[in-house]
């Protein structure tokens, strides 16, 4: 039997943590290959029942990065997506989805390294909670 | 009875603003229902209908969303969760505030058949409305309630009501919110909801619904009023409620100009539950 990979669904702002992805890879950065990477516009793009259904259709994971605030390539996209991103987290764990199976964060174009480490930490943090069962088990 | 004078200053004021052409309708209860006691909502668009107008303890449903896309002035008989509502839809700009005459009924909560208080009522503490054009006092005197600080909001209880969900969709329907043209449930391409009523349809049903009202709603109650499988539908949405209260400082429709806490931002707001370089914050 092969060791259990999780399935994670990156979601990475087109400006910044797409770009950031890209500087990781072209600098041979590692990072889980299982980590499925979704581009958008923008963080703000991100609707949040885009990492509802990801996690109810089987991901294991999600993770949404977009640029710092301050940097958005459009002004404030990320700004709206910050409080969306807040209260969604607090829900999902109402809801009994571990909030450790969700992770929002900023990484910039220039930070390759940064992505590497935050997608290893992200997957670690997945890895250990196990395969999602959280819609009975039963979709994938 | 109180009531009973607030009913007839309310039918008073409403036969004056039909006869005088201030308001093209009035949105407000009708006579209770022989079945249910139930007063529903009537709109009153002559001088004559506006003596069917009543207030009484049945007043249950939420009236504001009749007001989105009357065609010329209207006024409402509004509850204090009525007149957030409007407040609210104002700054979504689903109504102009000019177009629509607040009529604040003082209220001391509604109450079911048999007579105790409905649950959003007695947690409800306001009685007078926010945001009012005119007012209607004279409520009797109720013990003014509060939210359940301590209420739980663990996944088990989650599942617990969503094994009751039979997604009719009730509480889309009576929601003052829920004014999409297409709601995300209903739409076929992308499909958000799998073919079978599941737990993983009802989780995205439920936790879609709370997204949208996160920082909207009015806690009138009427999603949890109208279901008939008992649901606790406002459940998710509560919490939703009491973080956004906590964490941006924001209650819906307390005012017909600040935007809700979501369609705003500000540039150091707290990032709870972000990715802090290897650990949570």
């Amino acid at each position: 039997m092969n060791e259990w990979t999780p399935v994670i669904a990156a979601f990475l702002c087109n400006w910044c943590s797409y770009a950031g992805a890209d500087l990781a890879g072209t600098g041979r950065q590692q990072y889980p290959p299982y980590m499925r990477i979704i581009r958008v516009p923008c963080s703000g793009r991100v609707n949040p029942i885009f990492i509802i259904k990801a996690l109810i259709d089987g991901a294991d994971g999600v993770m949404v990065s977009g640029c710092h605030p301050g940097d958005c390539h459009y002004l404030a996209g990320n700004m709206y997506a910050r409080r969306r991103f807040a209260v969604l987290k607090k829900l999902l764990s109402s809801a009994g989805i571990d909030p450790d199976r969700v992770h929002f964060t900023w990484v910039s174009a220039s930070e390759g390294a940064r992505f590497a480490e935050v997608a290893r930490g992200v997957a670690n943090a997945v890895k250990a909670l196990g395969p999602n069962r959280i819609a009975g088990g039963d979709s994938q | 009875m109180s009531f009973e004078s607030q009913e007839k200053s309310l039918r008073e004021l409403c036969e004056s603003l039909l006869r005088d052409g201030k308001v093209k309708s009035v949105a407000g209860f009708g006579p209770q229902s022989p079945d249910t006691g139930l007063s529903p909502p009537l709109i009153a668009k002559t001088a004559g209908n506006a003596k069917r107008l009543s207030w009484n303890s049945r007043c249950v449903p939420s009236i504001a969303r009749y007001l989105i896309g009357r065609d010329g002035p209207a006024a409402i008989a509004a509850k204090p969760c009525d007149a957030r509502a409007v407040a609210s839809l104002v700054t979504e700009r689903q109504l102009e505030r000019k177009d629509v005459f607040i009529i604040g009924m003082e209220c001391a909560g509604m109450t079911d058949g048999s007579g105790a208080p409905l649950r959003a009522c007695a947690e409800c503490g306001t009685r007078r409305a926010p945001v009012c054009d005119a007012e209607i006092t004279g409520a009797p005197e109720t013990a003014r309630g509060t939210r359940d600080a301590a209420e739980d909001f663990s996944p088990e209880r989650f599942r617990r009501e969503m094994d009751k969900c039979i997604l009719c969709f009730s509480c889309r329907q009576a929601c003052y919110g829920c004014y999409c043209e297409t709601c995300f449930m209903d739409r076929g391409v992308p499909s958000w909801q799998s073919a079978r009523p599941d737990v993983g349809a009802k989780m995205t049903y439920h936790l879609g619904r709370a997204m949208h009202l996160a920082g909207r709603c009015v806690e009138c109650g009427a999603c949890e009023n109208v279901c008939a499988s008992g649901v606790d539908a406002r459940y998710l949405i509560r919490a939703a409620t009491v973080f956004v209260e906590e964490e941006y400082g924001f209650r819906a429709g307390m005012d017909a100009q600040t935007p809700s806490a979501l369609l705003t931002f500000k540039s150091d707001d707290p990032e709870t539950g972000f990715w802090k370089d290897g650990k949570h914050d």
